[in-house]
């Protein structure tokens, strides 16, 4: 049994399995593992490289497998580089279905990729930018914690959005950090980003929090629809997200029987008087 | 007044409207240049309320003054809300500010009619050529259009706007009468007409400004009249057809603070609404009929979905064989969606399709069970009875909350 280590890189982990095709290497002989997790009986410390075997064998793998491979290699769990050799070598061996959602392996590597892709919808969705007036290079931070390793090349969606503007997303694993140009990406999030982050993000904005407050309808009340969509992990960097339970609260105490927000119940209503005149227009009834 | 307060009236007077969609945009980038906003085509939801709804637009009125009086709104004139007004810039200031923190994908903006439709129309046209114009914005534009304003406006707003909107209102023309009296069918139907054309115009004339690409959408309110199914249904199905419409919105009629004594005081059918987006689905996706869905009746059922019910109605075209059942027909069975059916043609072109295969793909076999064929199985409650697999299939009753 060869076992192997990759770092988690894709690029890395691509060059080994490579290798390893060439050499007709199946998937049963070869273990990825982690550092974290070393397998428990095995002799070989993990090898970061496997020497390209002699023979000059070229092995075609369509693009869009690639890509497949590569998607579900952001998954993060223990042992993640394995069913992705296991898929490739089937592939390459004359069984195609090996990719779909309909076969074992298949599925697995689907649920993998949906689950990333999610996750990097995530990041679209829910990521928070605060402004940071008081630094001369930088116009927006935000931190974002991802359940997977999207931030590296989801994050680029915000080029596409700010145009012009500078800004950095860190976590508590990698960072990445536009500076109006280029987007560079940190496997480790420096202390000194962490640091800016750190400055500004917990301030509240109470003019979103007006907003969010206003807009939900009490009458429709109902969490659990909400909990779906918007997983509570994200709740702590929403700036909304510690209004979710006074919401809630106050619809089942009554609210729901208004659908008017507090604060707008409290001010004083008007009721404009103007009779409908017949010769006003585009608003009179008689077009 | 201050920014805050008038945010507050103007999002509260705004919680009716049902949609929130930023999808249907061309694609647009503001990488390496100057101004702000991109879109993709997909939409992207920024957060949820606890009513489950998404918040994907800033999503506000410019003013709830209204001269109209409207029975089932609640910025009717004769209504005792507190009032406010927004100026353009104001409006301009907030959408910037949010979307670049990433609050929301762009600007969903109505109005209640203030001096005349046309004024209010200027300014709802106002706000998008600022930011388009002035601020190089482009995220997502959604402007309510005012039916009675000149086509030449609505011409105008379709040039800045991504999605343009005139509501329907209620499913039946004839409630109009009695409960919005100042609303016209005649003019809300020729302002659809304006826009189909317009955006017809600028899709055959490659050189011709885009308009409204996202298309126009419409919003009817359910339970505010007594309306069935069946009115909804045939009247969705006939604006998709005479204006192609992207969506129609379904809206559950919410109570109103001092509401009228002309419109129900009890909570939304939120049930109904869910159906009738359900049943909606079908028509827009999945190549159903309305007449199809009601069969011989004027409500959908509410314990069951639209599918199903319309499967167990046609027992006779199922089992369906997997194995050689077109994909249009595959997506016509209950539990098993326009993906699932997609991925089971894929796979059978490399191999026979078994039920296991079907538990993979996560289809929803308790639905799909009774309606399958597949190389290894055959249902055996083929030979029951409808109103028996129904009685199984139904969803189970939720149990009441303790405060209503």
């Amino acid at each position: 049994m060869k076992v192997l280590d990759c770092d988690d890189d894709f690029d890395r982990w691509r060059e080994q399995a490579r290798n390893l095709l060439r050499a007709s290497v199946p998937p049963d002989q070869v273990c990825w593992e982690d550092a974290a997790a070393r397998q428990l009986f095995s002799e070989d410390s993990p090898h970061g490289d496997v020497a390209p075997p002699a023979t000059d064998k070229s092995i075609r793998v369509p693009a869009d497998l690639l890509q497949d491979l590569k998607l579900a290699g952001c998954h993060r769990m223990p042992g993640r580089w394995n069913l992705l050799y296991r898929v490739l070598w089937r592939v390459t061996h004359g069984e195609p279905q090996a990719r779909l959602a309909g076969d074992p392996d298949g599925s697995e590597l689907q649920r993998r990729i949906k689950a990333v892709r999610r996750e990097a919808h995530h990041l679209h969705a829910f990521l928070r930018f605060h402004p940071c007036p008081a630094n001369p290079s930088l116009d927006y931070i935000a931190v974002h914690q991802a359940a997977h390793d999207v931030l590296a090349w989801a994050s680029e969606h915000f080029i596409g959005r700010l145009g012009r503007q500078r800004w950095m997303i860190v976590s508590s694993r990698d960072a990445v950090w536009f500076d109006g140009e280029t987007l560079q990406h940190r496997r480790k999030c420096p202390p000194e980003w962490r640091a800016l982050a750190e400055a500004v993000c917990n301030e509240d904005d109470v003019l979103w929090q007006t907003y969010y407050s206003c807009i939900f309808n009490p009458a429709r009340v109902n969490p659990t629809v909400m909990r779906g969509h918007m997983p509570s992990r994200f709740w702590s960097g929403l700036p909304e997200g510690k209004l979710i339970a006074g919401l809630v609260g106050g619809a089942r105490l009554g609210a729901r029987q208004v659908g008017q927000a507090g604060r707008v119940i409290a001010r004083r209503g008007k009721r404009i008087d103007i009779a409908p005149k017949a010769d006003q227009g585009a608003t009179s009834r008689g077009r | 007044m201050l920014l805050i307060d008038k945010l507050a009236v103007l999002a509260d007077a705004a919680k009716y409207d049902a949609s929130c969609a930023s999808s249907g945009a061309p694609k647009r980038s503001s990488k390496g240049k100057s101004g702000i906003g991109s879109t993709d085509g997909m939409g992207i939801c920024h957060s949820f309320t606890p009513d489950g709804r998404c918040v994907s637009l800033l999503k506000i009125l410019l003013t709830n003054f209204c001269l109209f009086d409207c029975q089932y709104c609640v910025n009717r004139r004769s209504s005792d809300v507190p009032r406010a007004r927004f100026t353009p810039e104001e409006v301009v200031r907030l959408t910037l500010d949010f979307y670049q923190r990433n609050y929301i994908s762009g600007l969903f903006l109505s109005s209640g009619i203030i001096r005349s439709a046309d004024y209010t129309m200027e300014q709802l046209v106002r706000v998008a050529r600022l930011l388009r114009e002035e601020h190089e914005f482009r995220g997502y534009i959604h402007l309510k259009t005012i039916p009675e304003a000149d086509p030449a406006l609505i011409v105008e707003a379709g040039r800045y706007a991504d999605r343009l909107s005139v509501n329907i209102e209620l499913p039946d023309p004839g409630n109009l009468i009695k409960l919005a009296p100042e609303k016209r069918i005649d003019s809300i139907t020729q302002a659809m007409g304006t826009i189909d054309d317009a955006s017809q115009d600028s899709r055959e004339d490659r050189r011709a400004p885009t308009f409204a690409p996202g298309g126009q959408s419409t919003q009817m309110i359910v339970g505010a009249d007594a309306s069935d199914d069946r009115t909804v249904l045939f009247r969705a199905e006939s604006l998709y057809r005479d204006y192609r419409l992207k969506r129609v919105y379904y809206s559950a009629f919410s109570p109103i603070p001092n509401s009228p004594s002309s419109v129900p005081c009890q909570p939304p059918p939120l049930m109904r609404e869910h159906r009738l987006y359900q049943a909606d689905f079908l028509l827009r996706g999945y190549g159903f009929k309305a007449g199809e869905l009601l069969g011989d009746t004027s409500e959908l059922a509410l314990d069951i979905d639209p599918k199903l019910a319309w499967a167990l109605a046609n027992r006779e075209q199922f089992p369906v064989d997997l194995n050689r059942a077109d994909a249009g027909m595959i997506a016509r069975i209950p539990g098993i969606g326009l993906r699932s059916a997609q991925r089971i043609v894929e796979l059978r072109a490399l191999k026979r399709v078994r039920y296991q295969d079907l538990l993979r793909m996560r289809c929803i076999m308790d639905k799909a069970r009774p309606f399958v064929v597949t190389a290894d199985y055959r249902p055996r409650q083929d030979t029951i009875e409808s109103a028996v697999l129904r009685s199984h299939l139904r969803d189970q009753p939720a149990q009441m909350g303790l405060w209503g």
